[in-house]
């Protein structure tokens, strides 16, 4: 077990930037979550923590010492591929044991290793087959116990449920979950599914073109997006946000968008006046009379089962609203909605104020 | 009748015909080798137009007369000896240089990876003769060793681009993690390329092996001293010699097509996976 730490990690690949100044702490026996677009650069700090890639600029340091000049095989990580990669001509047994037996592991020790990562995983059943007569789920423990065997200091998780099926992921994310807390390792763990990000870590990271945009606990990424990056990246569906303008007038502050405006009562003084965006999440719009609502009329329902979410147009712009799975509603209705301006988000220039 | 029956018939016909044709066209000329390699000379200058054998009558004299009287005996050792030889050093560089123009970054990789067949555009012809006047004037051109550096240069180009192909549709993620779990390079390609190349790896050693066991030009051109020929330079000895003996010809053949033939039936298998294997991501 270890703590990590980037310091400034830039890479370059040709003219493109694939991580720009990343820095980053994990503390010892954190699960902590890269999440980010496709191409944003996470796995590619996946690798260069893995020293499997070379990075431009900026040092990693395991346990408090830099391992930049080690190979990958000194720095005692384990990865677990998305693809899984595991080794088409061995068994199970063999594939679970291959790091243990490059590392000389004496041969008892290595069998009574891999039992134990084995009947942790539930798979013991399966340790004298071949990879290509596994499922998918069996497979993605198999890449799981090959990480496990070792007892590295450090996982990295790059995408390992994105191959398996809906049903199988949210099965295989709980385990995953269960497992941390067995065995309280340091995980870096890579996905774009946000719901992996949120139910998992103990730290999310959100990357977008190599840059870090927010670094915190699930709950206030979700409470406090750092931008509206983050703000429009976490949630589903994602926060409504406007382009407008904040006024001040009488002592209060309002927001003028395009065809609607808000009362902020007296919030943020010290934002002033000028071109901003905000943001509301749909669940904290409420339906219903009030002192100042505003008045949208419903487009379009969606019936997710255990909620509904209207899509209502108000002004000139479109506005996502969370219904209870009770309430009914008809396209073209007019419907009456509060916004609490507590729970607004603002940002200036794209970052939150 | 229907058109779809009729149609099926001329082409079931056409099938069978075009078997027949092509079957005779390649199968003759070897059953005709055969078949005169157990004969006796006199059977066969009584008798020249005789397609058949007779059971009773086979005569392996032949190839008695050939081995140990021609010196074929030390013809067969020196052909194995080169084509075995060519083979391992064809496999082993090209296995490391496929990989490395496949996976490792380094200056002029590219350039590299595409001038691997830049030296198969000369016919042999044309290198043949500057090569024997360049090793002429340095003194080595009489020898068996020369002729694997030869075949050795032969080789190589397809070799390395058959393993090239192969090794590209390897994932790399699988190499990653060999390297995570704690191998080194050479130990990657040891414990996890090459188990995993064993069908391409067979059919370069095939082809590698094909080429240098039936190679007639340069041993030709190179070789002087009878001790150092290779099979195919002592058959055209052997057909070249004053008396003209069929069945010497016809048995010295068939000892140099067999290992051939025995070894693509052996392989035929992993040859054609291997030769495909690289056209389709697996």
């Amino acid at each position: 077990m270890a703590s990590l730490t980037l310091k400034g990690i830039t890479k370059l690949f040709g003219k493109t930037v694939a991580l720009s100044g990343v820095d980053l702490h994990v503390e010892d026996g954190e699960f902590c979550v890269l999440l980010g677009p496709s191409g944003c650069g996470k796995s590619t700090l996946l690798n260069i923590i893995a020293g499997l890639i070379l990075q431009d600029e900026g040092i990693v340091i395991l346990d408090g010492k830099p391992v930049d000049r080690l190979s990958p095989r000194d720095r005692d990580v384990a990865m677990v591929f998305q693809s899984y990669a595991l080794y088409p001509h061995m068994t199970v047994a063999h594939n679970l044991g291959f790091g243990l037996r490059m590392r000389g592991v004496p041969k008892p020790a290595i069998q009574k290793r891999v039992l134990e990562s084995a009947q942790l995983l539930g798979i013991e059943d399966l340790l004298d087959r071949k990879p290509r007569e596994l499922s998918g789920g069996q497979r993605q423990r198999v890449a799981m116990g090959r990480a496990m065997v070792r007892r590295p200091r450090l996982f990295l998780l790059d995408e390992p449920l994105s191959n398996l099926d809906a049903r199988l992921r949210a099965s295989v994310r709980l385990e995953l979950k269960q497992l941390h807390h067995k065995i309280r390792s340091t995980i870096l763990y890579v996905t774009h599914d946000q719901v992996e990000a949120m139910t998992l870590g103990d730290k999310v990271v959100v990357m977008r073109n190599g840059k870090v945009h927010q670094i915190d606990q699930p709950e206030t990424i979700y409470a406090r997006p750092a931008d509206t990056f983050v703000a429009r990246f976490i949630g589903s569906p994602e926060m409504n946000l406007y382009q407008g303008r904040l006024l001040q007038k009488d002592g209060r502050s309002h927001f003028q968008g395009a065809g609607f405006s808000l009362d902020l009562g007296g919030l943020k003084p010290n934002v002033g006046q000028g071109e901003v965006e905000v943001g509301i999440r749909p669940e904290d719009i409420e339906i219903g009379q009030s002192a100042t609502p505003l008045r949208g009329k419903v487009e379009i329902i969606s019936n997710i089962g255990s909620e509904k979410y209207l899509h209502v147009s108000l002004g000139n712009v479109g506005l996502t609203v969370r219904a209870p799975k009770e309430a009914i509603f008809q396209p073209g209705q007019i419907i009456l909605l509060t916004i609490d301006p507590d729970r607004l988000h603002i940002f200036q220039e794209g970052r939150r104020i | 009748m229907s058109r779809e029956r009729l149609e099926m018939a001329i082409i079931r016909i056409l099938r069978i015909m075009g078997l027949i044709i092509f079957i005779a066209i390649v199968a003759f000329p070897f059953y005709w080798m055969i078949v005169s390699s157990f004969k006796s000379l006199s059977e066969i200058l009584m008798k020249p137009a005789n397609l058949g054998l007779d059971i009773q009558k086979i005569d392996f004299h032949a190839y008695y007369e050939v081995l140990f009287e021609h010196g074929f005996l030390r013809y067969i050792s020196n052909s194995v000896y080169v084509s075995i030889v060519t083979v391992v050093l064809s496999v082993t560089l090209a296995t490391v240089g496929g990989y490395a123009v496949t996976r490792l970054r380094f200056r002029g990789q590219k350039f590299m990876s595409y001038s691997i067949l830049l030296i198969y555009m000369f016919p042999a012809i044309v290198l043949v003769v500057p090569l024997y006047v360049m090793f002429s004037r340095v003194g080595i051109r009489d020898s068996i060793n020369l002729l694997i550096l030869v075949y050795l240069a032969q080789t190589l180009p397809v070799a390395l681009y058959m393993l090239r192909s192969y090794f590209q549709t390897l994932p790399p993620e699988m190499e990653q993690a060999g390297l995570i779990d704690g191998c080194s390079r050479l130990g990657v390609i040891w414990r996890i390329v090459i188990p995993l190349s064993a069908p391409a790896l067979a059919s370069v050693a095939l082809y590698t092996f094909m080429i240098a066991w039936n190679e007639f030009l340069f041993a030709f051109m190179f070789l002087d001293t009878p001790e150092k020929f290779t099979l195919s330079r002592g058959v055209v000895q052997l057909a070249g010699s004053v008396h003209l003996s069929k069945q010497l010809v016809m048995a010295a053949s068939v000892m140099v097509t067999i290992p051939i033939l025995v070894l693509f039936l052996f392989f035929e298998r992993l040859l054609v996976r291997g030769l495909t294997a690289g056209a389709m991501k697996g």
